[in-house]
């Protein structure tokens, strides 16, 4: 059925031009969201949509640029003690909620302290874990958080457990968003923030409607109005920009090949550096996996370069460590492992496995990952190993990876700030094993020790060398497929001057993007 | 009459209490927990399990369903547990939309079918007929999602005559109804084919036509009438269907519908959301079958309820 449709959309797309009409609005209609917010209260953002809309609505005190780089927001400086564990925030003067409340440091504090309260239900306080005291408070072993205080109305302090020179990026995360005093009970629906944005209507499945905050203290949006739909179906959402119905497309995986064909549909598209890495985590307590040859021997049996090829068009960039190449600590010289089937056998004789492995290689039934898994089981069984492909919708799957009961799984880890540790950190720590994100239960002391370290360094240059080494020693003890980084494909109709698809998902307000109407009626022929 | 509304609303208070604990039972059993869906990517074992506290999650699975009942009981289903939301608000603002498109749907399955399917009765083997069959044929075997993708990228995207999807208007209406109702078109048509052809031969046709009625007032009036009861059989199931979740249409068309609400529901393992809309869907579904009963009694006096 679904290979019908993509046969038959070219043609049908092909036969009515390049982009559709401009249909004359100053309305910026997003349609890069497939389901609903969770909410709209920031300490209940834990999905992508809910953090999109609450950094239109919220500052946190530093930002993400469209490129990814942390920018003061309602912070207009920070120092740090030379032990890097006493920040400093000046906060912004002079910046009002929607609501006409002034926004003082007490906020900072009384939002920080939602966000880890958990009656609050957010269930997601670890950006904020650093701080002083915030861990015990979250799991209801304190009244108070020792590690913030905030001296006068334009200053927090923040005290944190250990230096964590990274610590102001997480700010950045929409969860570290500044709500006001007052929290009503209905405050995730009529939310009140600081951000450039004040919340039209929302209804739910269908879209969010902004209007401009014009006392907005970065400059107020210059469009009209701003609709994020939400459109479950991507071959919708192409339908809809197709239509000239909304501004921005994601493109889908299984049709970039047809836009990047598509002399005119090409001129519409975008790039953005990834920061998604697609992998198969090996599970390295389970039998013979334990064994870093039969793990070796697994990542040698991939043809990965074919694979990218065929299955996403090549907008994979091969991984050969979990740093993508775009972050500071990835080793552009380093070689992955090649597909070399002779040497994955070898390698599996030596383990005293001759005669091959069984292993269970779980995949959720998102279609990209069943297909990928259906390659992949293909290639392991040139090197004998037999790989049993077990589907489960995408909860299911991931919560048998948390409790250790899949061998392979395949899934990916889309980074939530610009910053190697985002990868090591999470993957791979054993501090993180299961629920943390590690669910190849990986465990290396040397490894452990390296990210420790790194995570407390205040100087950038040795704690990038640090990561760079990290991340070497996990990948010669391969407790993943390393597969690739996956760089999205956005298409940006051509009335739609300033957006530049974001890096990191909530780093674009769309303040600077404009509409342009009345002259140009239709795109080129 | 009364009395049969009556005891039938009585007997579908036990079906409903069935349906719950079946329900209840079945998401327990299923693998998915719902705190694992609400702390993301990324999280800890404190975290988890301090939130399987606040939800009660721990409680043993008796007094849980006792909880969860005595709220039902007096009117609350809850609050969702992802978006803290009350679930009754999310249902209601949905239901309205479900609605909407199936009535769409069922209306023209009634007026595109069963015309359809009385002029293919008239004129067995005719033009009629065989183009009746033919769009019988296409209706039933093609999926709706494979169907709706087709009328978006024809009425939409090339001719730009309709909306490719959202919520509105009729505009917006048109393409997913016809999408939903493609199927019910397909049945009705054959079903009133079949059931007119036994009506027109029969006796009292006959007799109608020697008393000399308009040929009219004979297929109208006396064949259609007494064909009626396996038409709103058909009606009445598929009604109950479209009402109860057209999942695949609200996805296709971005439809803000309940059948979108209980998919997301259960991807994110959000218990009271599920359960309150099977629930409420159960309810749904029993007062569709009632109504259709009374139908029965409409259409073909020798029915009766006592």
């Amino acid at each position: 059925m679904r290979r019908s449709i993509c046969l038959l959309l070219p043609s049908l797309l092909l036969a009515c031009g390049g982009g559709g009409d401009n249909p004359h609005r100053r309305t910026l209609v997003d349609s890069r969201d497939n389901y609903d917010p969770r909410s709209l209260d920031p300490a209940l953002s834990t999905d992508v949509p809910t953090g999109r809309v609450v950094g239109y609505l919220f500052d946190g005190l530093t930002r993400f640029t469209p490129d990814a780089k942390v920018i003061p927001a309602l912070a207009t400086s920070w120092s740090v003690s030379p032990d890097g564990t006493i920040y400093t925030f000046h906060l912004r003067r002079g910046v009002t909620f929607t609501d006409g409340t002034p926004f003082v440091a007490r906020q900072v504090a009384a939002s920080w302290r939602r966000v880890l309260d958990p009656k609050v239900r957010g269930g997601r306080g670890w950006p904020l874990y650093p701080i002083l005291g915030a861990k015990e408070f979250a799991d209801g072993k304190g009244t108070a958080i020792p590690g913030i205080a905030t001296p006068n109305d334009s200053t927090v302090v923040v005290t944190l457990k250990e230096p964590f020179a990274i610590f102001p990026k997480l700010l950045a995360m929409p969860v570290a968003a500044i709500a006001p005093d007052n929290i009503p009970a209905s405050f995730g629906e009529h939310p009140v923030g600081t951000g450039p944005w004040k919340l039209v209507e929302w209804k739910h499945d269908d879209y969010l409607l902004f209007a401009p905050n014009r006392d907005y203290w970065g400059g107020a949006p210059k469009a009209d109005s701003l609709k994020a739909r939400i459109i479950a179906e991507p071959s919708t959402a192409v339908a809809e920009f197709q239509s000239g119905n909304v501004d921005v497309l994601q493109v889908p995986q299984g049709e970039i090949r047809d836009w990047e064909e598509d002399a005119e549909r090409k001129k519409l598209l975008a790039s953005t550096p990834s920061l998604e890495l697609v992998y198969v985590a090996i599970n390295t307590t389970r039998g013979p996996l334990a064994d870093v040859r039969v793990r070796q021997a697994i990542n040698y049996s991939i043809d990965r370069p074919t694979i990218v090829r065929n299955l996403i068009a090549g907008r994979g960039e091969l991984a050969s460590g979990v740093i993508p190449s775009s972050l500071p600590g990835s080793d552009k010289t380093r070689v992955g492992y090649q597909f070399d089937t002779l040497r994955a056998r070898q390698l599996l004789r030596e383990a005293g496995y001759p005669n091959g492995i069984d292993v269970e290689l779980w995949t959720s039934t998102t279609p990209i990952y069943v297909r990928i898994a259906e390659t992949l089981q293909g290639y392991l069984a040139l090197s004998g190993i037999r790989a049993k492909i077990v589907q489960r919708e995408s909860a299911a799957a991931r919560e048998a990876a948390r409790k250790g009961q899949t061998d392979l799984f395949v899934k990916d880890w889309y980074a939530d700030y610009p910053d190697a540790e985002n990868f090591l950190f999470p993957l791979l720590h054993s501090a993180n094993k299961g629920v943390g994100g590690n669910v190849s239960f990986y465990a290396n002391p040397q490894f452990d020790s390296l990210v420790t370290l790194a995570r407390r360094e205040q100087d950038e240059t040795r704690r990038v060398a640090m990561y760079k080494q990290a991340d070497e020693i996990a990948l010669r003890d391969a407790p993943m497929i390393y597969l690739w980084f996956y760089s999205e494909l956005t298409a940006i109709q051509p009335w739609i001057h300033g957006f530049v698809p974001p890096v990191i998902f909530n780093g674009q307000p769309w303040t600077d993007v404009t509409v342009s109407t009345g002259a140009l009626t239709k795109v080129a022929p | 009459m009364t009395g049969f509304i009556i005891r039938r609303l009585l007997l579908a208070i036990p079906t409903l209490f069935g349906v719950l604990i079946v329900a209840f039972l079945l998401l327990y059993v299923a693998p998915g927990d719902p705190v694992m869906a609400m702390v993301g990517e990324r999280a800890d074992e404190q975290t988890i399990a301090r939130l399987r506290a606040e939800l009660r999650l721990d409680d043993p699975l008796p007094v849980q369903f006792a909880h969860y009942v005595i709220g039902i009981a007096k009117g609350d289903l809850g609050r969702s547990y992802i978006t803290n939301r009350p679930i009754r608000n999310d249902i209601l603002e949905r239901f309205p939309k479900t609605l909407q498109l199936a009535g769409a749907a069922m209306l023209l399955a009634t007026v595109c079918g069963v015309t359809l399917g009385i002029f293919s009765a008239k004129n067995p083997g005719g033009l009629i007929d065989r183009i009746g069959l033919g769009v019988a044929y296409l209706g039933i075997s093609f999926p709706v999602y494979w169907v709706g993708l087709l009328l978006i990228l024809l009425f939409a995207v090339t001719l730009h005559w309709l909306p490719p999807s959202g919520f509105g208007g009729l505009r917006y209406l048109a393409l997913p109804a016809l999408a939903l109702g493609m199927r019910s078109i397909a049945f009705l048509a054959r079903m009133t084919r079949s059931s007119m052809l036994d009506a027109l031969g029969a006796d009292y046709v006959r007799t109608a036509r020697a008393k000399g009625l308009s040929e009219r007032l004979v297929v109208g009036r006396h064949a259609l009438r007494n064909a009626l009861i396996p038409i709103i059989t058909v009606l009445g199931l598929d009604f109950g269907a479209y009402l109860t979740g057209s999942i695949l249409t609200e996805t296709v068309f971005s439809w803000p519908g309940l059948g979108r609400y209980v998919v997301n529901a259960i991807a994110r393992r959000d218990l009271p959301a599920i359960q309150g809309s099977v629930l409420f869907l159960s309810v749904v579904f029993v007062l569709v079958n009632l109504i259709t009963d009374l139908a029965y009694a409409k259409a073909d006096p020798r029915v009766t309820y006592a």
